[in-house]
């Protein structure tokens, strides 16, 4: 396996072994807890799985969807038991092709995922606009939903005349779900691991109140997925589990418990956005936690504008890195000048972040092409709400930490932007351990000190050793090579075309070394990125000093088909829109000198 | 002299927005005036023109004439205190206008989010034209400072909500009472991170609407005919569980002629995330005089648009 190697398929995550354990995604626990911390929050559990097929018992339900979207008509039918008059008001409905209008996408006809969810009497409410004459004993009004759109068709339907009376689409929509669909959302909570580990037993369905999102208790919403949720609960003692599950993707996707109280305001509504940004702040973004594996040591936590910061970094006992982080996303647009925004990540509440964390970051193991385990990965995503749609933005970062010392800081855009003519200019910020560093550049043969700060860009003449090296960062006990990206890494890539600035750090001044406000504008296309003010207007001496290795790698995306990059599209997947994506990943490799 | 109502339709959307927002025109109140300067602008016409602090790829304060095509005016000065946010006009036509950050602070530094512009009715000029108290905890993961200007024509009073200097774990933000003629605070709510203000009367009592960066809830407090404060803020009614997210915080509060109360609703986690994957919704309450409460009448949601 080429060192570096990372593709998504490598990355086996753990097994989740932080559902247990508080915040730590790790085994270790996390140390210590500001007082206005809500273990609540902290003890929550977010789950990510991106699979329809869930559990055993949701095959068949599967196999029912994919079958639906065979037929030329493509809508699950209802249910729930229906007498005759209200299984006809279904057909007639499924008739009219303004209540069919969005069960396939409107630009390829492919099916989208649709399903009656109920038919009811019609009331004389729903008729207010109704002009034709009617008897409202044979009025029914039919609600289908679609799972692709999240919205809800709805048809007043005359039986006697057996003709549509008014059909409408209500976008951003979810009616109330059938008795089957609340019987799947329980049993999807009793048989989640999360749920029994909360509640230290595997509950009985009875045990559930109601799952509709109707009902005052267990409301809930999936604001972010757009997916159709409802939450179970489960009541013990004067607290209540609320079990978010997704009947889209038939998941859970979290627990948290709530005070039920008799008196006082209600408790606000748990959804899954609130479920995850109360969980990522309570639990990363105020507190360092530990990471200890595999002979590397470090602390992370999410910050407010820089990302995902590792800190107190070493491997075998030897320090390594004082911190690493992501300052900047610069994103620059070539069709307009001038144009495009230079992003923070960080924390979703009290931040400077303009994409916030989506989920809690991910520790998985790292393996080779023979599926043996060689390091781990620190991971966390950013995302807009809106993402894959146009100008918003998924960013990931990644720390790969090898079992030979090794490690490599990366990052990736996973698009989509504004348009097709981005360049992405992450600027990472590397702080060496150690006060004795000196900095050297591979060129002519040779590894040439440089005396003073400095930047360069790597180009399509710089020089690299026959490993791929292109400098050197040494102390008087260890040293590293560091290998810029040149698409070698199989991740993807296709190369950093880096600036690399070194700065020196120094004792009671701050550069960089708390969290950064933005550190320079977007659309500066040459080395003016923002470590430059670090540098200029008189360069320090950085012979034996401790160092900051600043490195902005510059990406261009590419929308074209094959060749996409920094770029993500929505595709139907089971009548849902689901996001492909192509991440251009870019960072460098560190190598002991001394391996 | 009052002025005859005439040009300026004042856009005050850009709150927690810049580029995006799709402006909103607001009839203005008969108090407010008109700047003169903008008669002079070579070309537009003040009938058709309004401000706005929300164009896309255009930080500060703008003058738009939209009449099909739209036309820009920036005069110099407006750039100077980065992006902005709310709008404001005075009896005599003075803009006030304060600083938000868009996207990122890169323009709009945490020490300027407490000041209040005015754009001179007369010259167009911008300057500063107070400094609201910065607390002592400002600090970089609140990027935020004033988010609310609301003018109160009887009192010449010009109230300021800021949540400068506010965490996760304390609430220290201030609506603060600004006396338009001396330039003096002459009031000032404290601990309360409130955004966006309206003021409408209820049973004879006029009273101050704002909702709050912290939760759905939307507050009111009475006040006396100089703009001081009486009695303590007290929960209105809530957002909470309505429109598409559940959760809105109140952007903006507008009153209309029978005195009800038209709520902007969005989403805000004092954070940066870019004003166009905010979706509003704007509710529509109006008092129940026999029940003696604010009932909801309806709900529209909108998206806005991108570039």
């Amino acid at each position: 396996m080429r060192p570096g190697r990372t593709t998504e398929s490598k990355l086996c995550i753990l097994l989740l072994a932080f559902l247990f354990s508080g915040c730590n995604n790790d085994k270790a626990p996390a140390v210590t807890r500001l007082p206005a911390y809500d273990n609540d929050v902290l003890q929550s559990v977010l789950k990510a799985t991106d699979s329809l097929q869930t559990f055993p018992f949701t095959a068949g339900r599967v196999a029912e969807i994919r079958q639906a979207l065979q037929q030329p008509m493509p809508v699950m039918l209802c249910k729930d038991s229906l007498d005759a008059s209200q299984s006809l008001a279904q057909i007639i409905a499924l008739n009219d092709t303004r209540f069919t209008h969005f069960v396939r996408d409107s630009v390829t006809g492919e099916p989208l995922r649709n399903e009656i969810f109920g038919v009811y009497p019609a009331r004389q409410s729903d008729l207010t606009t109704v002009k034709e004459q009617y008897d409202l004993k044979n009025v029914f009004r039919i609600e289908m939903y679609n799972y692709a759109l999240n919205g809800t068709s709805i048809a007043l339907v005359d039986i006697l005349q057996q003709k549509v009376l008014a059909s409408f689409f209500i976008a951003q929509a979810q009616p109330d779900i059938p008795a089957y669909l609340k019987t799947l959302a329980i049993r999807i909570a009793t048989e989640s691991l999360e749920v029994q580990a909360a509640l230290g037993v595997k509950p009985g369905e009875a045990d559930a109140l109601m799952a509709s999102t109707k009902t005052s208790l267990n409301r809930s919403r999936c604001e972010r997925s757009h997916h159709l949720c409802v939450a179970p609960t489960f009541v013990k003692g004067d607290k209540a589990l609320w079990a978010i599950v997704d009947l889209t993707d038939q998941r859970l996707t979290g627990v948290r418990w709530t005070n039920v109280g008799t008196t006082g305001p209600a408790s606000p509504m748990l959804t899954e956005k609130r479920l995850q940004d109360d969980k990522i702040t309570g639990c990363y973004c105020e507190l360092d936690q530990p990471l200890n594996r595999n002979g590397w040591d470090m602390k992370y936590m999410l910050t407010s504008s820089d990302g995902l910061r590792i800190s107190d970094v070493s491997f075998n006992g030897r320090p390594v890195l004082r911190s690493a982080k992501l300052v900047d996303w610069h994103v620059s647009y070539s069709g307009t000048d001038g144009f495009g925004y230079s992003d923070a990540v960080g924390c979703p509440y009290f931040s400077q972040a303009a994409v916030v964390a989506w989920e809690a970051p991910q520790v998985s193991e790292l393996k080779d092409d023979h599926d043996k385990t060689v390091g781990f990965t620190l991971e966390q995503t950013f995302r807009s709400e809106g993402w894959p749609t146009a100008c918003n933005y998924n960013y990931r970062q990644r720390y790969e930490f090898y079992n030979d010392g090794r490690f490599r800081i990366a990052c990736a855009s996973i698009g989509r932007g504004c348009g097709n003519t981005g360049t992405y200019r992450p600027v990472f910020r590397i702080a060496f351990a150690g006060d004795q560093n000196n900095f050297y550049e591979y060129n002519e043969n040779k590894w040439m000190q440089w005396p003073t700060e400095r930047w360069q860009q790597q180009g399509s003449l710089t020089s690299y050793t026959t490993e791929g090296f292109q400098y050197k960062i040494a102390s008087p006990q260890t040293g590293y090579f560091i290998e810029p990206g040149r698409g070698q890494f199989d991740d993807g890539g296709r190369g950093d075309f880096a600036f690399v600035y070194i700065t020196k750090f120094a004792t009671g001044r701050d550069e960089g070394e708390n969290d950064l406000v933005t550190i320079g504008p977007c659309c500066n296309v040459d080395y003016h990125q923002g470590p430059e003010k670090f540098i200029e207007p008189q360069p320090e001496n950085i012979e034996n000093a401790s160092l900051v290795i600043w490195y902005v790698a510059q990406m261009k995306n590419d929308d074209r088909k094959g060749n996409e990059y920094c770029w993500a599209e929505s595709v139907l997947k089971d009548g849902v829109y689901v996001t492909k994506t192509y991440p251009c990943f870019s960072g460098p490799l560190f190598i002991p000198a001394n391996r | 002299m009052i002025k005859p109502l005439i040009i300026i339709v004042v856009v005050s959307l850009s709150m927690l927005s810049g580029c995006g927002d799709k402006p909103i025109a607001e009839h203005m109140p008969t108090c407010k005036g008109s700047p003169s300067f903008v008669k002079r602008i070579a070309g537009f016409s003040a009938a058709k023109s309004y401000f706005s602090t929300s164009e896309i790829k255009r930080m500060g304060l703008v003058l738009v004439e939209n009449d099909g095509s739209p036309r820009y005016y920036q005069h110099p000065s407006w750039k100077a205190a980065g992006w902005l946010s709310p709008i404001q006009l005075d009896v005599a036509g003075n803009v006030f206008t304060a600083p938000a950050p868009f996207i990122n602070v890169h323009d709009n530094p945490v020490t300027k989010q407490n000041t209040v512009y005015k754009v001179d009715a007369t010259t167009g000029e911008m300057s500063e034209f107070m400094q609201l108290p910065l607390p002592d905890s400002l600090n970089g993961n609140n990027p935020y400072g004033i988010l609310g200007l609301l003018y109160y024509c009887e009192g010449n009073i010009l109230y300021a909500s800021s949540i400068a200097g506010s965490d996760r774990h304390t609430e220290r933000g201030s609506i603060y009472a600004i006396d338009l003629k001396t330039k003096k605070i002459i009031d000032r709510l404290p601990a309360i991170d409130a955004i966006g203000m309206g003021i409408t009367y209820v049973t004879g009592e006029r009273r101050l609407f704002f909702g709050t960066g912290r939760n759905s809830s939307v507050y009111s407090i009475a006040i006396r005919s100089d703009g001081t404060f009486k009695g303590k803020p007290e929960v209105s009614f809530s957002l909470d569980g309505l429109g598409l997210r559940g959760d809105d915080k109140v952007r903006r509060i507008r009153t209309d002629a029978q005195g009800n109360l038209i709520v902007y609703g969005i989403e805000f986690n004092y954070n940066l995330i870019a004003p166009r994957e905010k979706p509003e919704s704007v509710y529509y309450f109006r008092f129940d005089d026999q029940g003696k409460r604010w009932a909801l009448q309806s709900i529209d949601s909108k998206t806005t648009p991108t570039e």
